[in-house]
């Protein structure tokens, strides 16, 4: 076949053109396209700067497993968690509680999205503490180089703090201290006994507390009160644990010396932060002003130390912060919407007080429990709201720890409905009368609304008393060391050490002394059980809501004291009309009262992991 | 298949003209001659016959004929490709004739990647529909949905008739991967167009590519089948035509969702369910209440409603869509133009949509060899929606979402004498029920979007069979969705005052959003096509192609309003506002070449490759290479067969291919790039910046690549009024492109984990077309069908697989169920059973296991059950033609699903306030006063609610998709009045459906709380041409 010269030539000219086309492709880099708005990680860890900046990611990925710790105060018996506001996938809306059981029986198996954030913020954390410690501090010298130990410090003691909250929950638990690149170094993992995870937990508090200065930078970082208390209270619960034993732990030994030991090294700690750094409770340990039964336009102070109002104040040891700007909403909390009802903002009432914390709230005058609250239904009974001790006669609570009215609202106790970021003025509550018209002396009035209450009692504790926040746009910094909580926690461990103290119950009633209520009798403190009950009753009431009490009662085991023994008819809790809502422990075997001291290891790791053994009760 | 039945009527029609002439005698002489196309190529298969004789023969390869006419008669060349043509025997004796393309011979010209083949020769597996009358007179809100039923194996589900959102999910041949299934849509060749936004009036033919050899040429894309949709052009028209269609259509459900519209009945519900375990004086609602409800809410509808929840949120849609176009050409150029609207009325009040369509196609001839021309597209979008998915938003993070299940009769939604939305009165009801109405009224979502596609090529032929292209396109779009939601509260009627519900608050702002982006392709092609001898016919292609996206967000939002009235963005309040934006890129260049070799006539070849180059992967990993082969023999050509076939067969060809393809979708354009995530914090009440190490990258991640070996069989008996097709194929997806399995050590911080190439799934199947199509005296009549089966197969997966409906030897998502023994009507079946916290009227499960108690581990396995899709899908068409009236009547079906009829709509579980109880509620919980009762009792064990086979349906179902009476004005009315073409039509769409399935409607998840009903429509549709 013969192709004229010509379109040869035209034919070589094109191909020309299609192979220079091919060549040089017209777009540059084509292939080669930088993610906007994304960092590209070989830029990073250069300076001081990087070292603040993947800390705060530390501190982010840390507050993200402690900040809704009050669900886990389902697991006790006074406050009822029905359900979480969490949003799954988002770990700055929760994820990490996303999903689990926060009832007070059958919670041990659900913990595993919970195991996986804690392991994350471990990562967070490695990456922090090693790329200084290998990249940075080689190099570094002076005030650089105590800046960046401080900042390994922090990243250490927060380290610490998941490992205590791992073994706390499951006993052993696999120790990762390094940073990890791939999915294979973690496959075949072992659990690490409890006192060698202990060791390094305490290795990490033992720096911190060498390197973090008195006073914390900023609201939000950490300082050495806070390494100092949370090495004492790892000291407590190994005490407590050694106390009373962990048989649902195998190979963990009780032992009496090691106890003793633990608790003695918890109360120095303890005492240290107690007095050696000028910290006092909230405004002095002021109870402050109370309003009248029924009004709520002054409330005490301990309500104010549960708001934003109160940031930054010496009482709060150690924090975690939040943010929740309308324009910045992703690191607000959602304290409201969890903890009040719609006539806030909306608010889901995920979280109430139970029925039976009304009783433990003391007198003022005698200091000691009020007469035992009688329920009753006024639908059905006409005197129910006059009848003397009656749960629904508002006279029924007059006179008690100022702690009850900033913590909490029975029938006709009032709060600040808020909408569209705007007060709408006085809600009265009334148990099963929600949203409804009613006159209240002279004054009309659209009742508290909620759906989410079953016991006759909603949260006053964690709610706002003012607009320009929504629901989940909360800045409070959430406690995780609290004073308070110190100088309970001195008590506790010195009381275990050598018995009631005079400095021990001097704290004891400092925190009392915050609900206006008198110093302890005598009798409370006749004895090392006597004092142990006061400074349990005091933890109740002080720490409710903040997550504490099931890991009381099971470093406690005390279990069985509140819910009764296995095979039993457990306990209905009530509200105040009488009515049963729920009832727990009914006839339930040992195995499940083992599985509520100890959580399950997750299956979906060991299905994939055969070396990863499990927890005794979960076999 | 349609469309196929009409050209092959036309050309009865036209063999009937043949027949009717008169005879002409004369002397008679044999005549020889050649029939050429336009590129002087010679014709095979032409006819050729004398008008009014009884003579005729065909063209042989080198377009010879040989005929014995006299002078004076008349010579008809007629085929399917080609233009007719006649001319008068003078006193030649050879001939050279000259024949047109047709331009309505696409049934034997398919479109192919890159090009088009002769149908006959060719040797992939592809599917064609062509749009014809009969489609665009269907009321068919887009394209993905007209193409429900058209393709053997190409499934099209539509689980929505909600306006806007009414699109089909497409699938070729089953589900060919775990990773994103859906097949790449490709418009006048550039890929990446949304196919619901094209206008079916503008379509000339659609190709549906379905095996390795004819996707090939879009390899990296292209392992789930591709759509080729070509647009239409006035080429080889001579005369300029206006079409004008039109169809108007009235839109009711198929079915709804029966919510009850008695209150006090409603409560009475509530009660019973709460009887269980609770004793009357502590239940929510209290005997008084339910009594006054029915007393007064029989005088005062206001303040003692008893609402028709799902009437009052419901209307009559409507669908309109109108079009105009024209289209025609001369020797030199050719246009099409058309512009069109359609209209959408939800059946959801506040639901519409509407979208003008404009187009315009252009080629020319430039100079001699060199041509040029382009496309241009635009379409205009305006929506409006409540939420999502109409009734529902399924995105877990919209709290609200699945509201619809606390929509109780007792709220009055509006009253239009004070104009307040009406919230709950009853004493003990939940506060937070749900108004429907003040939510869709005032609190609507809308989107606007426009798009624009445009391309431009040149080609030119520097020598005979050698074209060179460059090709340019772009597609631009902008979208703008927006919300300014109306304040409003909730009122009491019976206390005259608002409650604590605010729907809207005061502060109600506005939000913007602003997405736009382009998308740009340029490619380089060479086209060979040569005839080589008397017998090879060689045909080449070399192309190269650069594609590159860009896709930016911006959104902006304010509270507060300054009037409700003000929707814009600067007529807010500034003290509170918030910002967002983003932008992404990603490139892709590619090398494609193809060769086809025809010998004989007969003997058929193919040869496909493709290189991709994706910005998504690391160097090292970037390339794949996708190459394919195709044999194909027309057996029917051969002499010793046809003598044998010849009487019956009139065309017969076998054909066998094998390559790969390839899928990137599921990679994220910066997904194997290494960064750092940003994960911030909070020091005193500033955002302090965070950076976290969050990604893990898998340098081993390479392309998902699918093996497919087809068999094809295609057959025409009778001449060709009976054709059958069929073909098997065996696809191998390797190495799904999936996120990995990371340990929980690492899920924490490293997520999501980085993709990895997790496992193979086989998919094989059979795909049958059967037409037949022939004449009773002036009847004309056809039947078609076709039918798919698939079955596929995990066959490996490289991390753990738990229990569950995904195992290894097992097809993907099989039915995994607990065996139920039924509902126990007594204590003594529920001691005769495992223990299992039941009473009676609980549904029991069987301990298939045997170990005393019903877990996880009871659930059974039903292997050859899928829950997600049908194992098997069939089409039936019919059609009968008499005398301008034409009724087709098209039913669609398919089997081999079961799934799980549980929503929030039959729950036996429900919310002790707050609940939309459905008149099922009423009837069919079990009792002791309804033994009989079709569902377990309310309020009862947990396990009621499990996936049990007490609720598994099974969906397969066959629906009268489309009926439609069309009349053709005849010829001789339309010529007066200078009309070329007008057919009037009745259309009915979604008639009627055959199904075992208790839920809304088989074609959806079982489980899916989408209540938007399956559209029903009748239509009345006009298609002018003049």
């Amino acid at each position: 076949m013969k192709i004229p010269v010509i379109h040869m030539r035209k034919c070589i000219i094109l191909l020309a053109c299609v192979a220079m086309m091919a060549q040089t492709s017209c777009r540059k880099e084509l292939l080669d396209q930088t993610p906007t708005g994304l960092l590209d990680a070989q830029v990073f860890w250069k300076t001081e700067a990087d070292a603040t900046i993947a800390l705060m990611a530390a501190y982010s990925a840390v507050r993200a497993v402690f900040n809704r710790d009050y669900y886990l105060d389902g697991h006790g018996e006074f406050t009822r968690c029905r359900g979480t506001s969490a949003t799954s996938g988002n770990i700055l809306r929760g994820d990490p509680y996303q999903g689990a059981n926060y009832d007070p029986s059958g919670y041990g198996g659900s913990f595993t999205k919970y195991f996986q954030y804690l392991y994350g913020a471990v990562h967070r954390c490695n990456y922090v503490i090693e790329n200084i410690n290998l990249k940075m501090l080689p190099t570094a010298t002076g005030t650089n180089k105590a800046n960046l130990e401080a900042i390994v410090g922090e990243a250490r003691l927060m380290r610490g703090m998941v490992y205590f909250r791992l073994i706390s929950m499951w006993g052993d638990v696999p120790y990762i201290g390094k940073i990890i690149y791939n999915n294979s170094e973690v496959t075949a993992l072992k659990r690490a006994p409890i006192g060698q995870v202990r060791d390094s937990i305490l290795a990490d508090f033992d720096y911190a507390v060498a390197k973090l200065p008195a006073k914390a930078i900023g609201l939000g970082r950490s300082s050495k009160p806070a390494a100092l208390a949370f090495r004492g209270k790892l000291n407590l619960f190994w005490g407590s644990w050694k106390k009373n034993g962990w048989p649902e732990l195998e190979g963990f030994t009780q032992s009496a010396a090691e106890a003793q030991a633990a608790f003695t090294a918890a109360a120095a700690d303890f005492k240290s932060v107690a007095n050696d750094f000028g910290l006092t409770l909230y405004k002095n340990g002021d109870p402050g002003k109370i309003d009248a039964l029924g009004n709520a336009e002054i409330l005490p102070n301990y309500f104010e130390l549960f708001t934003p109002k109160a940031n930054g104040n010496s009482e709060m040891i150690m924090v975690f912060t939040h943010s929740g700007t309308p324009t910045n909403p992703s690191q607000g909390e959602e304290l409201m919407r969890d903890f009040s009802g719609r006539t806030v903002e909306g608010s889901q009432c995920w979280m109430s007080p139970r029925y039976e914390i009304g009783n433990r709230y003391q007198l003022l005058t005698t200091g000691d429990y009020a007469p035992k609250l009688v329920p009753l239904n006024p639908t059905t009974n006409p005197a129910a709201r006059t009848t003397l001790n009656s749960a629904v006669n508002p006279n029924s609570y007059a006179n008690r720890d100022y702690r009850m009215k900033a913590t909490m609202m029975w029938d006709y106790e009032q709060c600040i409905g808020l909408n569209s970021l705007k007060s709408t003025g006085m809600s009265p509550f009334i148990y099963q009368t929600w949203a409804a018209n009613i006159t209240l002396l002279g004054v009309r009035y659209i009742t508290y609304n909620t759906d989410g209450c079953n016991s006759g009692y909603v949260f006053r504790k964690f709610v706002r008393n003012y607009g320009g926040l929504g629901r989940s746009e909360g800045d409070f910094a959430w406690p995780v060391m609290r004073l308070a909580d110190v100088y309970l926690m001195y008590a506790e461990s010195s009381n275990e050490v050598s018995g009631p103290l005079a400095d021990a119950v001097t704290l004891v009633n400092r925190v009392r002394a915050r609900g206006a209520l008198p110093a302890l009798t005598p009798a409370k403190y006749a004895s090392r059980q006597a004092f142990f009950n006061a400074i349990e009753q005091e933890r109740i009431i002080e720490l409710v809501g903040e997550g504490m009490r099931g890991f009381d009662l099971r470093r406690w085991r005390a279990i069985e004291k509140t819910w009764g023994p296995p095979g039993g008819p457990g306990v209905w809790l009530i509200d105040t009309y009488g009515a049963n809502q729920q009832r727990y422990y009914l006839n339930t075997i040992d195995r499940v009262y083992q599985q509520n001291y100890i959580f399950q290891i997750p299956t979906t790791e060991r299905d994939r992991n055969p070396n990863l053994t499990q927890n005794i009760p979960w076999r | 298949m349609l469309l196929g039945a009409v050209a092959c009527m036309k050309m009865s029609a036209w063999a009937l003209v043949l027949l009717s002439s008169l005879p002409l005698m004369a002397q008679q002489r044999t005549v020889n001659g050649t029939v050429k196309d336009e590129a002087g190529e010679a014709l095979p298969n032409i006819s050729v016959a004398v008008r009014g004789g009884s003579a005729g023969t065909t063209t042989d390869a080198l377009g010879k004929f040989r005929i014995s006419a006299s002078k004076g008669d008349e010579l008809v060349f007629t085929s399917a490709t080609h233009e007719p043509f006649s001319l008068k025997v003078d006193d030649r004796d050879d001939y050279l004739v000259g024949l047109k393309q047709s331009s309505s011979s696409l049934n034997d010209v398919v479109v192919v990647g890159y090009g088009r083949q002769k149908k006959v020769n060719l040797v992939g597996a592809v599917g064609t529909v062509n749009v014809d009358d009969k489609m665009v007179s269907r009321a068919l809100p887009n394209v993905s949905s007209a193409l429900t039923g058209m393709v053997p194996g190409l499934q099209a589900v539509q689980s929505s008739g909600m306006a806007g959102n009414n699109n089909a999910s497409l699938l070729i041949r089953g589900l060919g991967t775990v990773n994103n299934a859906s097949p790449l849509v490709v418009v006048d060749g550039m890929p990446d167009v949304n196919i619901n936004r094209i206008n079916i009036n503008d379509i000339e033919t659609i190709s549906v590519l379905k095996d390795a050899t004819s996707a090939s040429v879009y390899g990296s894309r292209a392992a789930n089948g591709v759509i080729l949709i070509t647009t239409r052009s006035g080429k080889g028209q001579k005369k300029t035509r206006l079409d004008f269609t039109s169809n108007v259509s009235i839109v009711t459900p198929t079915r709804g969702q029966d919510f009850m519209d008695d209150y006090p009945r409603a409560l009475t519900v509530q009660q019973r369910r709460t009887s269980v375990n609770t004793l009357p004086g502590n239940q929510l609602f209290k005997l008084g209440t339910v009594d006054e409800w029915f007393a007064r809410g029989m005088v005062d509808p206001v303040k003692f409603p008893n609402t028709d929840v799902w009437d009052i949120i419901l209307r009559q849609g409507s669908f309109q869509n109108h079009n105009l176009s024209a289209s025609g050409g001369s020797e030199n150029s050719n246009f099409f133009i058309s512009a069109g609207v359609k209209d959408e009325k939800g059946l959801q009040i506040n639901n519409d949509y509407r979208q003008y369509n404009a187009r315009f196609n252009f080629d020319t001839k430039i100079r001699n060899r060199w041509n040029a021309g382009f496309r241009f597209n635009g379409n205009w979008s305006n929506w409006r929606y409540a939420l999502a998915e109409g009734f529902n938003d399924p995105d877990a993070s919209n709290t609200a979402g699945n509201d619809m299940q606390y929509a109780i009769s007792g709220l009055l939604p509006y009253d239009p004498k004070t104009g307040y939305f009406g919230g709950v009165m009853a004493y003990g009801e939940d506060p937070q029920a749900y108004n429907p109405y003040t939510l869709y009224i005032n609190s609507p979502s809308r989107n606007n979007r426009q798009e624009i596609q445009s391309q431009m090529y040149l080609d030119w032929s520097p020598i005979k069979g050698l074209t060179a292209r460059a090709d340019y396109a772009l597609n631009y779009y902008n979208q703008f969705s927006w919300a300014a939601n109306m304040p409003n509260q909730a009122y009491n009627f019976q206390t005259a005052s608002f409650g604590s519900r605010v729907y809207v608050g005061a502060n109600a702002g506005v939000s913007n959003t602003t997405a736009t982006g382009f998308k740009t392709m340029l490619t380089g092609r060479l086209n060979y096509n040569r005839k080589f001898g008397r017998n090879h016919d060689v045909a080449g292609l070399l192309l190269y192609s650069e594609e590159y996206w860009y896709d930016r967000s911006q959104g902006s939002s304010r509270n507060d309003r300054l009037h409700p009235s003000l929707t814009e963005i600067n007529a807010a309040l500034t003290d509170i506002q918030s910002t967002s934006g983003t932008s992404s890129a990603e490139g892709l260049q590619s090398y494609i070449g193809r060769f086809n070799y025809t010998g004989y006539n007969k003997y058929l070849l193919e040869v496909n490759f493709r290189v991709d180059g994706s910005s998504k992967f690391i160097q090292g990993s970037r390339f794949g290479f996708f190459p394919s082969a195709a044999i194909g023999w027309r057996f029917t050509e051969e002499k010793f067969i046809q003598k044998v076939t010849d009487k019956f067969l009139t065309n017969g060809k076998v054909r066998v291919s094998y390559g790969s393809l390839g899928n990137n979708s599921g990679v994220g354009r910066y997904e194997q790039k290494e960064t750092l995530a940003n994960l911030n914090y909070v020091i005193g009440s500033a955002v302090q910046r965070g950076f976290a190490n969050s990604k893990m990258i898998n340098r081993m991640l390479t392309w998902e690549t699918s093996t497919v070996l087809n068999a094809g069989l295609d057959l025409s008996f009778l001449n060709n009024r009976l054709t059958a097709t069929v073909d098997y194929y065996n696809r191998l997806t390797t190495g799904m492109n999936r996120p990995s399995e990371f340990s929980i050590f690492l899920l924490g911080a490293y997520s999501p984990a980085p993709r990895t190439n997790i496992g193979n799934l086989r998919n094989n199947g059979v795909e049958f077309d059967l037409s037949w199509k022939d004449r009773v005296g002036k009847v004309f009549y056809g039947v078609s069908g076709n039918f798919a089966y698939n079955q596929n197969r995990l066959e490996s997966w490289n991390t753990l697989l738990l229990r569950g409906n995904i195992f290894l030897q097992m097809p993907y998502q099989f039915v995994y169920t607990y065996e139920s023994k039924g509902i126990a009507q007594s204590w003594a079946d529920i001691y005769a059973a495992t223990p299992q916290g039941a009473a009676p009227g609980d549904i029991l499960m069987q301990d298939l296991n045997g170990d005393g108690r019903i877990t996880a581990d009871d659930r059974k396995a039903l292997p050859n059950t899928l829950q997600e899709m049908p194992t098997t899908t069939y089409t039936l068409t019919g059609f009968v033609n008499w005398k301008g009236f034409d009724l087709t009547v098209f039913l669609q079906g398919s089997a081999g699903r079961k799934d799980f009829w549980l929503n929030i709509y039959n729950n036996t579980n429900f919310n002790n306030a707050r609940y939309a109880a459905s008149w099922e509620h009423w009837t069919n919980p079990w009792g002791w006063d309804n033994r009989g009762g079709s569902w377990p009792r309310m309020g009862g064990s947990g396990n009621n609610r499990l996936s049990s086979t007490y609720w598994l349906d099974n969906m397969a179902f066959l629906r009268a998709k489309n009926v439609q009476l069309g009349y053709s004005v005849p010829d001789k009315v339309l010529k007066t009045i200078s009309i070329e073409n007008l057919r009037l039509v009745l259309s009915a769409e979604n008639i009627g459906t055959l199904s075992q399935f208790r839920g809304l409607d088989p074609e959806k998840q079982g489980d899916d709380n989408n209540v938007y009903p399956i559209n029903k429509s009748y239509s009345f549709a006009i298609n002018l041409s003049f």
